[in-house]
């Protein structure tokens, strides 16, 4: 259904994109993409890094990679989520995957979209991003990035 | 549900110890004050947390050593870290040091300086608080603060922080840390090469 609703609205971004220049400009401020995407595509290794100033992120994304020994584990759920942390919290909840405002795709504790929910984007086969819904966790946090360790 | 300063806990170890003699009041004695502190990654204290007063404010003070002008003293046991100046004056900041079995004390020199540090939290951190990102990049709300002097080929550093409360205390895992202005002002005085003393107790 996301996945469905996330590649329908990749589609009119692209298509519009000819007519309205959908992305046209580069902006210094990571571009906000639905993603289409599975739990599957978020189980598994990941090297786990935040930055909270844009220009940050790209040296970001390579110190990710580099952590990869000790990187953060994401297992399936019980019920077809996916098992991580909320926000300064030590024990693993499942999360699952959501249509949160504006299309974007949210993940979070089952239920409607709120506050300890993470906006995720930017998402391809080998990483994701995501950032809190919660202004101060996002203030505090920052953005993450995910890097996959081995790739796909 | 989230950490916050407010439940930062204070571990009251032992009876009461005499003061540090010459230390100033509100100074540290070992064991009274160690804390227990859950790192803030992001967290920006305001402008008044970060004023520190009484003994920890930065402050020229009367200080007798045969060290030369531009030496860094620390005495680990007062919570204070002297820029010696010469003529019997030194500059006077308030520190947080290492836990109990996390101090030391040697001669080192400083190695590298970092304005903005990135911050890699310890594994031992990672164990207690799994969600932390293993790298954050440099900025306002790093745990490391504005500034970071690397003392040698040690792991240890002088550094800022983002919890102003911690100074005067027992709780890092080794380093030295000021807060963000005092740790600017320092950055500034002192160049990479600067020969820098880590005692446990300082005879003033």
């Amino acid at each position: 259904m996301i996945a469905r609703r996330g590649g329908a609205l990749a589609l009119i971004c692209l298509i519009s994109g000819f007519v309205a220049g959908c992305g046209e400009t580069p902006s210094p401020t990571p571009a906000i993409v639905a993603p289409a995407i599975s739990s599957d595509q978020l189980v598994g290794k990941w090297g786990f890094a935040a930055y909270h100033k844009d220009e940050d992120r790209t040296r970001t994304i390579k110190e990710a990679s580099a952590q990869c020994n000790r990187p953060y584990v994401i297992a399936k759920g019980p019920t077809g989520g996916v098992m991580m942390n909320l926000a300064d919290q030590k024990e693993l909840s499942e999360l699952i995957l959501k249509a949160g405002p504006n299309g974007q795709t949210y993940l979070g504790p089952a239920g409607a979209p709120g506050p300890d929910d993470r906006i995720v984007t930017n998402v391809d086969a080998n990483s994701f991003t995501t950032v809190w819904v919660d202004p101060e966790n996002a203030s505090r946090y920052g953005t993450s990035v995910y890097v996959r360790c081995g790739k796909r | 549900m989230t950490v916050r300063v407010g439940l930062l806990v204070r571990l009251a170890l032992g009876a009461a110890l005499a003061a540090f003699a010459g230390a100033g009041a509100g100074a540290a004695t070992p064991g009274q004050d160690e804390m227990n502190v859950v790192d803030q990654p992001g967290y920006q204290p305001s402008p008044e947390e970060e004023q520190l007063t009484g003994a920890y404010e930065k402050q020229e003070v009367f200080f007798r050593t045969t060290e030369a002008p531009g030496t860094i003293i620390i005495d680990t046991k007062g919570r204070f870290l002297y820029l010696v100046q010469g003529n019997n004056r030194a500059l006077r900041y308030g520190i947080g040091v290492g836990r109990e079995g996390f101090t030391w004390s040697g001669l080192q020199k400083i190695a590298r300086k970092q304005e903005w540090p990135d911050w890699r939290p310890p594994p031992e951190m990672i164990e207690r608080q799994p969600y932390l990102p293993r790298f954050m990049a440099g900025g306002p709300g790093n745990p490391l603060g504005a500034r970071a002097m690397y003392l040698g080929g040690t792991v240890y550093r002088i550094h800022g922080t983002n919890q102003p409360q911690t100074i005067g205390h027992a709780v890092s895992s080794g380093c030295f840390r000021l807060v963000n202005d005092d740790v600017i002002d320092l950055y500034d005085r002192v160049p990479v090469g600067t020969k820098v003393i880590i005692r446990q107790a300082v005879a003033l």
